[in-house]
């Protein structure tokens, strides 16, 4: 994720995409906000940077942070906010330049279950809705699952890679909580404990990992 | 035991206070304190009326108050200069890191002597002083603290588009803003012990001549007045420093 977003050179072969570097986003596993800017500046701060001009940027995060659920909570500093409404901050912050390009590396892992469920439930709709593409690390099936339409298997690092690549058959437009009572959730799931399983029995952590 | 009641704290020190000024001025009332050494709370008070009264005590407080701002203001732009470009451009840290650690190291007050030699009697050497004391500490405040600053930060503004320009006005210029607060208080009293000492080694006005005064002429009761105003002042500045820190944090 690093490399696709050029924070980072990749060891060996390169990254192409067919978008600038301006159309992808990123979403750090913690929020990493401003401590100093209020959650509507910490917003606005992106737009800014593309050029518009102050007022319109704020005018703009005020619009996403209410998307987001957070009407009226602009003038707070992220100290005072909780954590699930830092992580929304931090969301707004990344869909305001809407990219075409989403990338996640376990965004949500910090987040109690309810705070999590209702998060997922926000993005798994305004991304569809602005039809995002959402590159998405988690260690977690379910949300891999519900959140997906591809799921690929990493083998265990360092040098990880693709082991599996999983077509998930959950139709769009998709609730990403009902998602996991459809009947293909389970087999799929099945499929990918058990690969995922025999993976981390093979490997050389094996006694770690267990 | 029954929990204190946190509203009467003041009123508790207050009267802790009160009774053993009272004492005090008891004991040097009834002879059994030496006034030579110890003059009592009221000889002090009349030796403070004194100095206002007669408006004597003005060009001394001037004097105290302009090398000490002096100073600080001085001091916290060089060491904030400094700092930044230690923390930006690594030969300059090669540079001056040995430097500073060594001004560090040594009481810097026994520069006094030198700087009245060099500069003079005058204010120069008093804001000399105090711009050592202060510069140190702020340059290894700045320096440190840019050093320390959080990497995500950085790859946040980064990867939101912000270019290197952003990054010194979104993240290290705030941060250094906060660091230099956290150590405006030291910054202030060591301005002041830099003017107070270097006019306490040759000065012809100053609260630290004043002192130095009161010493030869075995003023005591002067002495007094003039420790209880330096208090006052400082922690008047402390104050101000703190409620500017207070506005400008108010994120934190």
């Amino acid at each position: 994720m690093r490399a696709v977003i050029g924070l980072q050179q990749p060891l060996a072969g390169s990254v192409e995409a067919e978008r600038p570097r301006s159309d992808i986003g990123i979403l750090f596993q913690d929020d990493a906000l401003l401590p100093w800017k209020t959650a509507r500046d910490n917003v606005a701060l992106g737009l800014t940077f593309r050029g518009l001009p102050r007022r319109q940027a704020l005018a703009e995060a005020d619009l996403w942070l209410e998307r987001l659920g957070l009407a009226g909570l602009g003038g707070c500093f992220p100290r005072h906010l909780s954590g699930g409404q830092r992580k929304r901050v931090a969301l707004a912050q990344v869909l305001a330049l809407t990219p075409k390009l989403l990338l996640m590396d376990e965004p949500f892992a910090s987040l109690d279950a309810i705070v999590r469920a209702r998060i997922i439930h926000d993005v798994a709709q305004l991304v569809e809705r602005d039809r995002i593409t959402v590159l998405l690390v988690t260690h977690d099936l379910e949300e891999a699952i519900s959140l997906s339409d591809k799921v690929y298997l990493l083998s265990q690092g360092p040098r990880a890679r693709i082991l599996q690549e999983y077509q998930v058959p959950i139709p769009r437009p998709r609730d990403p909580v009902r998602a996991r009572t459809h009947p293909a959730f389970a087999l799929l799931y099945h499929r990918l404990w058990s690969d995922l399983s025999q993976e981390v029995d093979r490997g050389p952590w094996a006694e770690a990992a267990a | 035991m029954r929990p204190l009641d946190p509203r009467l704290a003041a009123l508790r020190q207050a009267a802790v206070w009160a009774t053993l000024l009272a004492a005090w001025e008891m004991a040097g009332r009834a002879h059994l304190l030496n006034p030579l050494y110890m003059p009592s709370p009221s000889q002090v008070v009349a030796a403070l009326g004194q100095l206002f009264g007669s408006g004597r005590i003005w060009p001394h407080l001037e004097a105290t108050f302009v090398a000490a701002l002096g100073g600080l203001a001085i001091g916290i732009l060089v060491g904030i200069l400094l700092g930044v470009a230690a923390a930006l451009v690594p030969f300059v840290a090669e540079l001056l890191e040995p430097v500073m650690t060594l001004l560090n190291a040594i009481p810097r007050v026994v520069l006094a002597p030198l700087f009245v030699i060099w500069m003079g009697v005058g204010l120069a050497s008093k804001v000399a002083l105090s711009f050592m004391l202060v510069a140190v500490l702020i340059f290894f405040t700045v320096f440190g603290g840019i050093r320390q600053v959080d990497r995500r930060l950085v790859e946040r503004i980064l990867t939101l588009g912000g270019t290197r320009w952003s990054l010194v006005r979104h993240v290290y210029l705030p941060s250094v803003a906060a660091w230099m607060l956290g150590s405006l208080k030291v910054a202030v009293g060591f301005a002041f012990t830099g003017a107070v000492v270097g006019e306490f080694v040759a000065a012809s006005r100053g609260l630290g001549y004043l002192m130095s005064f009161a010493q030869s002429t075995f003023n005591c009761a002067l002495m007094f007045a003039v420790i209880f105003l330096i208090l006052a002042v400082v922690l008047a500045i402390f104050a101000a420093a703190g409620s500017l820190e207070k506005r400008l944090l108010r994120w934190s």
